[in-house]
């Protein structure tokens, strides 16, 4: 009798397990101690060591598959035995194995796989596997890798000791006339299969018309076929006359599977999930491109009465108020600007057919948080000095960090800014956040040649991109809106004034 | 900062800061002395530099960048034989090795997970930090997205490598390159960041310590 493996069980709680690697493959020699496998169950990784000194016969279960505990997966032929002996032996419950039982000779696309009643009969006599505790009593089951299309069809795995009831005489008739024992209804004590049910399964079968296309196929494999959606003229058969039969199908699904697999392997290193944040950003952006009608205007803006005015407010503020950046000083500028260009302000609205104009500005600000992209929004800039929306901004922007945003954080806003320029991007336009009308992109510093007066002499440049949806602002008002942010930044005093700059 | 007491059976070992392959190759001759009954069970406490480890669960994506980028920024790369899928060790996280004989603690490799998330969720509680455990996802959580200790281990004939890794004071942005243990929504936190003041590495690993004793000595 060959040594049957079966997935073990590593802890009480353990169900089932997953087959990381076979360290032993067919035809290997396997000696007690010896690692066979690893198993991953929970987040723990155990090395599966031989009990039992063997010759690896057949290997059941892949690497990658998950399988309930106590689960054939593989076998190992013990000393002594031929292999003839162990072929035989393993044949009947081996085809068994891969062959899906279902209580009834229908199988139900789609439907959970139940284990037979017969599955809690008892074990053979070989002992489990598993020295160091008895053998799991739950119904071992496997479930059938995926068809590659089509309905998913639950089969499962019968395993050994839920072994079809025969006579020896009905086996080996079987046998002879490569009768697959699952397809065959048993007439005889607790529905054993008898020689006579072999004839009349036989002569069921010369009923049957072949099918069109000269395909053979015992019924119950034409009807899985069927089901699935499979294309049986690819299949191989090895049933009586050729026909195609269960067990031929589950191999065929399973070589097609591993096909698809290796293909997809060679495509990509991997599939990501989507996060929601993701998943709104995915929609956001279609919509907008879809929606929303682009257009785009950039301007190179001197930088260099900027830095002075930074570095001498930073200066003199002292420990008192925050230090302000350039993103400090852009947020400023944009809130100016839509101040004075209120129409930029504003939404299309669709149900409405018209052009809402917001009354708060809300700015938000792109920022990259461990690969994902949140916009938490400045709230109500119009009226604050920079300092009180570099507050706000700081304390934004290290929340997001944190991930420790709230939904209303980002939500409102009527503007955005996104800022590449840390990575050393020249130029680039956003795509515009609905509802929103325009974006304003902010691109690296940089020293260029300009010319002054007809002399070329080297400034620090900034090239500012805005992208706006035509629906809402057209180029003459992108142009006017622009310039003004252009003209606050080369003229930045009012930008780092205290009070309310409008009301001045 | 080796402490050792010989009345213990257990010995705690507090290496400091050590590479990761140095930190292996001591758990493999821990484990092998062990096994030969050279060696009792040992827990090694340390730091590593910054390193990536994938286990044998990994997927690849759960990797931002391949392991030549992922050099180029700094970071160490290993494919090691513990379950569970890509994680980050670098400053300011405590590690934990326990070389243990499984069949001494029950024979149970989840009962053995699940003593380890015990043994940090009392070392948190010390420190006013309430963890739990999450249903399904093994490791240290505060809440349902919020995952404070990862947990990794690899069993030999029931001999315990790898373990545990609870971020104390580190800079979380180095979990960046990674989709920490391949749960893409899952905010890796430390107890600096859950308490929002600085935590010390060494008291700690000391209640670490006291616990570790409570459960496997």
């Amino acid at each position: 009798m060959p040594k049957q493996i079966r997935m073990p069980k590593l802890s009480d709680t353990m169900e089932e397990g997953r087959l990381i690697a076979w360290r032993k493959k067919v035809g290997d020699p396997v000696k007690r101690g010896e690692v066979l496998a690893e198993i991953e169950t929970d987040k723990a990784d155990m090395e599966f060591e031989a009990y039992t000194e063997g010759v690896v016969a057949q290997i059941v279960v892949d690497a990658g598959a998950t399988v309930p505990v106590g689960t054939l997966i593989a076998v190992l032929r013990l000393p002594g035995e031929s292999e003839e002996a162990v072929a035989a032996a393993i044949s009947a419950p081996a085809a068994k194995e891969r062959a899906p039982s279902p209580p009834a000779p229908a199988v139900t696309p789609a439907q959970k796989p139940v284990a037979p009643s017969t599955a809690q009969a008892a074990r053979p006599p070989s002992a489990p596997s598993q020295p160091s505790r008895p053998a799991p009593p739950t119904p071992p089951r496997v479930e059938l890798p995926p068809a590659p299309s089509g309905p998913r069809v639950a089969a499962t795995f019968a395993p050994e000791d839920d072994r079809i009831r025969a006579t020896p005489r009905a086996r080996r008739i079987a046998e002879e006339k490569s009768i697959d024992l699952s397809e065959v209804t048993g007439t005889g004590a607790g529905g054993a299969i008898l020689a006579g049910d072999l004839e009349a399964y036989l002569a069921q079968l010369e009923t049957q018309p072949p099918d069109a296309d000269g395909v053979r196929a015992t019924p119950l494999a034409l009807r899985m076929a069927g089901e699935r959606g499979t294309d049986l003229e690819a299949v191989k058969g090895s049933g009586p006359g050729g026909r195609i039969t269960k067990s031929d199908l589950l191999a065929h699904w399973k070589r097609e599977h591993a096909h698809s697999k290796e293909r997809e392997a060679v495509m990509y290193r991997g599939t990501l999930q989507l996060s929601q944040k993701r998943k709104a950003l995915i929609r956001n952006m279609v919509r907008s491109k879809a929606e929303a009608p682009h257009f785009y205007i950039e301007m190179d803006v001197s930088t260099e009465a900027l830095k002075e005015l930074r570095d001498q407010v930073n200066r003199d503020a002292g420990e008192k108020r925050p230090r302000l950046t350039y993103t400090h000083l852009m947020l400023k500028a944009a809130a100016l600007a839509l101040e004075r260009h209120p129409q930029v302000n504003a939404t299309y609205r669709p149900e409405e057919n018209d052009i809402a104009i917001y009354d708060a500005i809300n700015i938000g600000l792109a920022v990259d948080v461990q690969d994902e992209l949140v916009a938490p929004t400045v709230k109500d800039c119009q009226g604050r000095n920079v300092w009180q929306l570099a507050e706000e901004a700081n304390s934004l922007i290290q929340r997001a960090r944190m991930r420790k945003l709230q939904p209303a954080d980002y939500a409102d806003g009527t503007f955005t800014i996104s800022n590449l320029g840390m990575f050393g991007v020249d130029r680039f336009y956003a795509i515009v956040t609905p509802p929103q009308s325009s974006i304003l992109s902010v691109a690296a510093i940089s020293e260029r040649p300009i010319v002054r007066d007809g002399r070329i002499e080297i400034g620090s440049i900034t090239t500012l991109g805005l992208s706006v949806d035509h629906r809402v602002v057209d180029g003459v008002r992108a142009a006017q809106f622009l310039a003004e942010i252009k003209r606050l930044i080369e003229q930045p005093r009012e930008l780092a004034q205290d009070g309310n700059a409008l009301a001045q | 900062m080796e402490t050792r007491s010989p009345s213990n059976s257990l010995d705690i070992r507090r290496l400091g800061r050590v590479p990761y392959a140095d930190a292996l190759a001591l758990q493999e001759t821990l484990r092998e002395r062990l096994a030969s009954g050279e060696g009792g069970e040992t827990v090694l406490l340390l730091e590593h530099p910054d390193v990536i480890t994938f286990g044998r669960g990994a997927a690849g994506a759960n990797a931002l960048a391949s392991d030549t980028e992922l050099r180029q920024r700094g970071y160490d790369v290993f494919r090691v034989s513990r379950g569970g899928d890509a994680t980050w060790h670098g400053p300011g996280q405590l590690v934990g090795y326990p070389i243990l004989d499984l069949r001494r603690h029950g024979s149970d490799v989840h009962r053995y997970l699940r003593d380890l998330e015990g043994v940090l969720i009392a070392a948190l509680a010390d420190f006013g930090i309430e963890a739990r455990r999450r249903e399904g996802f093994a490791g240290v959580w505060l809440d349902a997205r919020r995952k404070i200790a990862s947990i990794g281990v690899g069993v030999r004939a029931w001999r315990t490598l790898h373990g545990f890794a609870l971020n104390v004071d580190c800079d979380l942005a180095r979990f960046g390159a990674i989709v920490p243990c391949g749960l893409a929504d899952v905010e890796m936190v430390s107890m600096a960041s859950a308490l929002e003041r600085a935590v010390d590495l060494d008291e700690v690993a000391a209640s670490v310590e006291d616990q570790l004793r409570k459960v496997f000595d």
